[in-house]
């Protein structure tokens, strides 16, 4: 293996750094309402969110300058460390419940998620356990399920914080791991086919679900209810038409669309910077995907391709769902928009994975 | 190991390529919503920032026949609170309270309630300016003071149930509020601005103001001083009679106008919730029904002259009975009127006599033109809750019942439906439909937008009916029952009623409601006057009947009203029957316009035995009272006054 001493993908810093910064700015301008009415300080949000993205930065360049190979002997290590955190938040009195999940450890808003960290070492893994598995990917049994019940295990245990964005998050990437790692078409095909049966059977015992999960289609059925948070995301991207109404003037952050410094700072993104704010956010994106494969098509070994798949398809991914639910365009699932969405943990562990994705690309052959 | 990485390679690509796919598939549905829907989705969240604050236009004035303000709105301070921006709510509930008189508990309700905005009420509508100045002093978030109307009657109680009243909304509730609630209540306005979620403002974002559009006026056909007339009879029956209620109208027969319409109990319009409910919501004189008595018998005699079943000198002999299917219908004279012309029939209110006309009617014909003279049915007049009264159906009718029906019992009628009969005989024989709006006024501009034109019904008789039947009335008051409605000078016609009132089907001994129908001038009658008292209770315990009771009161609604609308007097009527208890009357000479020597010549020439008293000084009179013309006793007195210029040149 030929080592090479090259600098890493400036794409990558720049495309993040832009992100990081948009982000910063729709955090302030969408919680600056409701931070000043729940802690009488417009900036609450802000603030946290910036003291975040420092640390999140000092991770990013820190893992940028750490050799990636070192990581993978910690992996099995880390599993476990985030699957007993996946268990202790679940402890009464230790977990932190907000928003109907229980998903938080720490006192007050300094709480970490698990799931997020779970994420991550969850990506470690797979691709620690897939670099060498490429005779056994033939296999169903010995090549494709160890991973899988992984997964599945993490899944089973974040859902009963209950956390489905995450959940949903962990499965996407666990798919994209598996195809990248040269799994067979067929198996993942069984994957999707077990998943269906497994949501027919759900529907079946309760058959109010499906409404639940139809209810995006047309949101106004509920509008007050399930439809509530739905049909304010499509007011403020409705409203923001074609160049939106300018930042900072966004009238739905005025507490008609709930935390929109979260799941929902999209909206407010396109009500404020409209269709071509919002486009230009989806292009960064795409080009931080196109930089994240190319790291992973060139790196120098199995590990490194997969890390960076599967780091660049956790961003995708949590992408996807994010700007789908926002839009309307997939069932409603809780899930941050990466380098933007005010949060700790994701935050922090978005700028950590794009470090080790740095030193992937820093470590590449062309 | 290069192989699998070659495989990786190549699904890095499809992963790619599919992933960058994705996000393009969310940037056409992003281009869908945010161009293709834009337009109705902001329309949407807009109608979700927008709040309206009405603002109410001034609801329009009522004015009389000649331009007097019956009813106004006055502007009045109004407490108004944005729950939303109250942020200390039971302290704000405690002071509100505190100068509003209401219950804390109350006030905090509405204070908490989930609503843009937020009457206080009652209290909080209409307040004082004291108490405005109180509640702006405390310097309250989200409590506004702003200006409500409140309707202010400067003729105080007059033609309440006539006018109406309104509720704390300022909607008309009873009366011509209501009826023409939408004329009067204009279009309401608004003040409208972006709110947050949680109702205050939504900082940054512009304020529009939609200003409202007054309500218009409306000029009654209500005479205020014809109503005064009227009220003041009213008082003093009341005074008289102590009675359980009076009902009086004063119309105008040839275009249906309403001049006056009163009732007893009355009650104050700017202050009604103080009164029975009874009180303001009915309007006696257009929802009562009661059998009418001998006032219905002007019906019956204009069936029988129209279609010739009678002249009034044929012949009528009343053994003080009428046999009808084997019984004996007694004449309220005991021993009858003996023998008699039709005239005397009418002028004695005769009931076999009556009878005998129902008779030679039949009933088909006496009912068509009972129905004909809109019995039965609703008079439209434009006020709400009016009465239809209750016929006999035809199929019931037997003998009994014609005959009763002839003499004005056993059928039940409203006060309007029976001035507008009288007033069809008035106006040449056709029934005109009454109203009490006469026009709508821009209440900006004081442009009449809109007159009420008179609306004929139909013809019910002939005019020359019409002055059979009206002579024959002017005959009951010169020398009939009717003979205390008589007024010198002016031509009165009408008919008495009494009648006795049944209360659980069985009539109630003592109980009367006594009533006079009358017109005036007869030849060419200005005025029909009405007027119904439900159990009068004289203090001398004297019988009652229309005659004595009802007719002079009408008598004097009818001379003050002429003497008012500047209709002269005439001397071609017939002259009163002298009674014998009546003194002698002299008639007061005309002295407007003469010196003071030439009255006193004038006075001795005349011989008329009259004292003078004069009043202020100057060479000529200026005004005398009563006036010349005027029937007086013996030895009364007139008052002369006089003046520096004659105001009277042709006098002298």
């Amino acid at each position: 293996m030929v080592r090479a001493n090259r600098n890493f993908d400036y794409t990558i810093v720049a495309v993040t750094l832009v992100l990081l910064t948009i982000g910063l700015v729709m955090v302030h301008s969408a919680s600056s309402v409701i931070s000043a009415q729940k802690f009488d300080d417009p900036f609450y949000y802000f603030k946290r969110q910036l003291m975040w993205a420092a640390l999140g930065l000092v991770l990013m360049f820190t893992m940028a300058n750490v050799d990636y190979h070192r990581l993978r002997p910690l992996a099995p290590k880390f599993i476990i460390a985030s699957f007993l955190f996946l268990v202790v938040v679940l402890i009464p009195g230790v977990g932190v419940n907000r928003g109907g999940s229980q998903a938080w450890l720490g006192i007050g808003s300094f709480g970490i998620q698990p799931s997020e960290f779970a994420k991550l070492a969850i990506i470690l893994f797979l691709a620690h356990y897939l670099a060498d598995a490429a005779d056994r990917m033939e296999s169903f049994v010995r090549g494709f399920l160890p991973p899988l019940f992984i997964s599945l295990l993490a899944v089973g245990l974040i859902m009963l914080e209950p956390d489905l964005g995450q959940s949903v998050v962990i499965m996407g990437t666990t798919v994209v791991l598996l195809f990248a790692a040269g799994a067979r078409v067929r198996h993942i095909g069984v994957l999707a086919g077990g998943g269906l049966l497994a949501f027919a059977a759900l529907v079946a015992m309760a058959p109010y679900r499906i409404k639940r999960i139809v209810a995006f289609l047309d949101p106004w059925q509920d509008p007050l209810g399930k439809g509530y948070q739905v049909i304010q995301s499509l007011y403020a991207l409705g409203s923001g038409g074609l160049v939106g109404l300018g930042l900072g003037n966004s009238r739905q952050k005025y507490l008609y669309l709930p935390e929109p410094q979260t799941d929902f700072i999209y909206s407010i993104l396109g009500e404020e910077l409209g269709f071509l704010g919002c486009a230009t956010v989806l292009a960064l994106f795409a080009v931080l995907v196109w930089r994240g494969y190319r790291t992973a098509m060139y790196a120098t070994d199995e590990f490194g391709s997969l890390l960076a798949a599967g780091i660049t398809g956790m961003i995708a991914v949590q992408v996807l769902i994010n700007v789908g639910v926002v839009t309307s365009s997939i069932p409603a699932t809780g899930i941050t928009l990466p380098f933007v969405s005010f949060g700790g943990s994701s935050l922090t562990l978005m700028l950590t994975g794009v470090g080790i994705l740095l030193n992937i690309s820093r470590q590449a052959v062309r | 190991m290069r192989i699998t990485q070659r495989t990786m390679r190549r699904r890095f690509v499809i992963l790619l390529f599919c992933l960058l796919a994705a996000i393009g598939g969310l940037v056409g549905r992003l281009a869908y919503i945010q161009i293709g829907q834009s337009s109705w989705l902001q329309q949407m969240a807009q109608a979700t920032w927008e709040r309206n604050i009405p603002v109410e236009g001034t609801r329009g004035t009522i004015y009389d026949d000649k331009g007097r303000t019956l009813v106004y709105t006055a502007s009045s301070p109004v407490i108004m609170a944005v729950p939303a921006q109250v942020k200390d709510k039971p302290g704000t509930a405690k002071a509100l309270a505190g100068i509003l008189q209401m219950n804390e508990a109350d006030v905090l309700k509405m204070l908490q309630k989930v609503s843009a905005i937020v009457y206080i009420s009652p209290r909080g509508r209409r307040i004082t300016e004291q108490q405005a100045t109180a509640v702006r002093n405390l310097h309250l978030s989200g409590i506004y003071i702003s200006e409500a109307g409140k309707r202010a009657y400067p003729y105080g109680d007059l033609a309440a149930q006539v006018l109406g009243i309104t509720g704390d909304y300022n909607q008309g509730l009873t009366g011509v509020e209501k009826q023409y609630d939408n004329v009067l209540a204009g279009q309401r306005g608004y003040i409208s601005f972006y709110a947050q979620a949680n109702g205050k403002r939504m900082p940054g974002t512009p304020e529009f103001y939609q200003p409202p559009a007054d309500g218009m006026d409306l000029q009654l056909t209500i005479d205020a001083q014809i109503q005064q007339f009227v009220e003041r009879e009213i008082e003093q029956a009341v005074a008289e009679y102590n009675p359980d209620h009076v009902t009086a109208i004063v119309e105008d027969p040839k275009t249906g106008s309403i001049l006056a319409m009163a009732n007893y109990p009355s009650f104050n319009p700017a202050d009604w919730k103080a009164y029975p409910p009874s009180t303001y919501n009915q309007n006696l004189a257009i929802w009562q029904t009661f059998e009418p008595g001998s006032t219905f018998k002007v019906v019956t005699l204009s069936a029988a002259l129209q279609e010739k079943k009678v002249t009034l000198n044929d012949r009528f002999y009343d053994p003080g009975y009428y046999e009808v299917a084997g019984r004996k219908v007694k004449c309220w004279k005991a021993g009858g009127h003996g023998s008699q012309s039709f005239l005397n029939v009418v002028e004695n209110s005769c009931n076999p006599g009556f009878i005998a006309l129902g008779e030679r009617l039949g009933k088909d014909t006496l009912f068509s033109y009972i129905k004909k003279f809109g019995f039965g049915q609703k008079t439209g007049i434009d006020l709400p809750g009016e009465g239809n009264g209750i016929l006999f159906k035809l199929s019931r009718v037997g003998p009994l019942e014609l005959a009763t029906t002839a003499f004005g019992q056993g059928v039940s009628v409203t006060p309007i439906q029976q001035v507008m009969a009288m007033g069809a005989i008035a106006n040449g024989g056709i029934l005109m439909k009454p109203h009490v709006v006469q026009a709508f006024i821009d209440h900006d501009t004081g442009k009449v937008v809109q007159t009420v034109q008179p609306t004929e019904v139909r013809r019910v008789i002939d005019a020359s009916t019409a002055k059979q039947v009206r002579d024959a009335l002017e005959s009951v008051v010169a020398r009939g029952s009717g003979k205390n409605a008589y007024q010198p000078g002016y031509r009165v016609a009408g008919k008495t009623g009494t009648a006795q009132v049944a209360v659980n089907g069985r009539y109630e001994p003592g109980h009367y409601i006594v009533s006079f129908m009358g017109m005036a001038p007869a030849d060419n009658p200005r005025l029909v006057a009405y007027l119904a008292i439900d159990y009068p209770r004289p203090r001398n315990g004297a019988a009652v009947y229309g005659g004595t009771i009802a007719a002079p009161i009408v008598g004097r609604i009818l001379g003050d009203s002429l003497h008012y609308l500047g209709v002269p007097p005439s001397s071609a009527g017939l002259p009163k029957k002298a009674s014998p208890l009546e003194p002698a009357k002299v008639e007061v000479p005309n002295f407007v316009g003469m010196t003071i020597g030439d009255v006193k010549r004038s006075a001795l020439q005349s011989g008329a035995q009259l004292n003078m008293e004069v009043v202020g000084s100057g060479k000529y009179v200026i005004l005398q009272s009563p006036p010349g013309g005027t029937q007086v006793a013996a030895n009364s007195t007139v008052r002369i006054y006089l003046g520096d210029t004659s105001p009277n040149p042709q006098a002298n």
